[in-house]
């Protein structure tokens, strides 16, 4: 057993004369703490109109000073002794009390929503039967409570509502063009940055085409100059022929030997020249054997570009990364050694 | 009246920037413009606090005396706000408790008031004789 001291809601409830006007006092004077736009002084005349049939016997102030505690221990021992105390007649003027204390002129506040409806369930009265007492009191119907979480109850009750919500879209507005001009010149940028990209490449291409058009210009000319060549030596070799004819005719056994030798020269010659050496590591690079095809270069190339690529090999450690970027070099190198030469 | 706290999974005594934070990653777009309507602006948030207090001292008080299944509490208000069932004794048991326990120590002081009255009645007759003897001695020694 506690031998804590008494509470002075306990003492004055001892002393009280009638115990369930005290607490009924404690109740009232807990909804008027809470009803707003009220001096104290009015609150405290109010109190003592709406008890003056009390019989408690005592001040008011300690009542008032209690309730303005919101002592949740205080209200809740009241709360206990009207509901034990109350007959349902008590009950019904208590609540009338209640109304009455909470709306003088007809307004109640957020709260005394809540602590009437508190009270209507301690002392069991009915829904239906508070919205009559409330209607026949105050001339209005009990409204459920406005619900201050909500978006629409400040659209209602915030006077400045709407003007802040035009501040906020303004200032929101200013923020976006902000953001839209920035990401503007970030394109302009950027798009200058490709321009001049897309020039270099042009030039490259066109360096590149020059390079090729050089390089079938050259390998054209070398064609003709070989069947210039072949011409001439097919000139001579008829010359020859006519000649080794006119020899033939002149002595048949020398002639003939003659003519092996020359077959076995022309043979040589129209064999293709090997590819050069730096060719056939160009293309030992990228997996192929000499005498592939510009197609099969090019397939061959985006495969083992795939293969081989960095990025793939992000996730890893660096040194796999600077391995791989490496071995890309040298694939690429080749092939654009290929595609220049081939 | 819903508990934009509980829901914004904060605690009443959060302070702005955690509220903000919280309000932001709210998932529910609906839960979240109410929650910046109440918490954008000081003054709504102290009326939404004030009334907040109100209603969950409310909430606990109807918990402590079991009526939280009450006709008058029903929706958003009592989700948000009914409280487990509290097992704290009756304030009034306690009250009558205490007055009983005060009342049987008084009583056991006057219950044993009387006989310590006639033993100290006693002790102070004693130590009045043994004095006048005393001063009798010490009287007659001298003559």
């Amino acid at each position: 057993m506690s031998i804590a001291r008494f509470s002075p809601f306990e003492l004055l409830l001892l002393k009280s004369r009638s115990q369930v006007d005290t607490a009924t006092l404690l109740l009232l004077a807990w909804v008027l703490v809470h009803r707003q736009h009220v001096s104290e002084g009015q609150r405290r005349r109010r109190l003592a109109q709406v008890t003056a049939p009390f019989r408690h016997g005592h001040e008011l102030a300690p009542v008032m000073s209690i309730a303005h505690s919101q002592d949740l221990q205080a209200i809740q021992l009241a709360a206990e002794v009207v509901r034990k105390e109350c007959g349902t007649e008590r009950s019904l003027s208590i609540i009338h009390q209640a109304i009455t204390v909470a709306t003088d002129d007809g307004e109640l506040s957020l709260a005394n929503h809540y602590i009437l409806r508190f009270l209507a369930d301690l002392l069991a009265v009915a829904p239906g039967t508070l919205n009559t007492l409330f209607k026949e009191l105050t001339g209005t119907p009990l409204t459920t409570p406005e619900d201050p979480s909500r978006d629409a109850y400040w659209q209602t009750h915030d006077p400045d509502y709407h003007s802040r919500k035009a501040r906020e879209a303004a200032a929101a507005e200013q923020r976006h063009r902000e953001a839209h001009a920035r990401a503007e010149q970030q394109q302009q940028h950027k798009e200058q940055r490709h321009q001049q990209k897309q020039q270099k490449q042009q030039e490259k291409q066109q360096e590149k085409q020059r390079r090729q058009e050089e390089a079938r210009q050259s390998r054209e000319r070398d064609q003709q100059r070989q069947q210039e060549q072949a011409r001439q030596q097919e000139h001579a070799r008829q010359r020859q022929r006519e000649q080794a004819e006119q020899e033939r005719q002149r002595s048949q056994r020398q002639g003939s030997s003659q003519h092996e030798r020359r077959s076995h020269d022309s043979r040589q010659q129209r064999t293709a020249p090997p590819p050069p050496d730096r060719t056939a590591r160009a293309l030992s690079v990228l997996g192929l054997t000499p005498g592939a095809t510009r197609v099969e270069v090019r397939h061959a190339y985006r495969r083992m570009a795939q293969l081989h690529h960095p990025d793939r090999f992000y996730s890893e450690s660096e040194q796999q990364v600077a391995l791989a970027s490496a071995r890309f070099q040298r694939i690429k190198n080749a092939y654009d050694y290929l595609m220049q030469t081939y | 009246m819903r508990d934009l706290y509980q829901r914004l999974a904060v605690p009443p005594e959060a302070n702005d920037q955690e509220i903000q934070h919280a309000v932001a990653s709210c998932q529910h777009s609906a839960l979240r413009q109410d929650a910046e309507a109440v918490f954008a602006v000081a003054a709504r948030r102290e009326v939404y606090d004030a009334l907040h207090d109100t209603v969950s001292d409310i909430g606990r008080l109807r918990a402590r005396l079991g009526l939280s299944h009450g006709a008058h509490w029903q929706g958003d208000v009592a989700n948000d706000f009914s409280l487990p069932p509290d097992h704290a004794i009756s304030r009034h048991d306690e009250m009558v408790d205490r007055v009983s326990h005060a009342v049987s120590l008084y009583n056991r002081w006057r219950r044993l008031r009387a006989p310590w009255l006639l033993i100290a009645v006693f002790a102070a007759g004693i130590g009045i004789g043994a004095s006048l003897g005393l001063a009798l001695c010490w009287g007659l020694l001298p003559m």
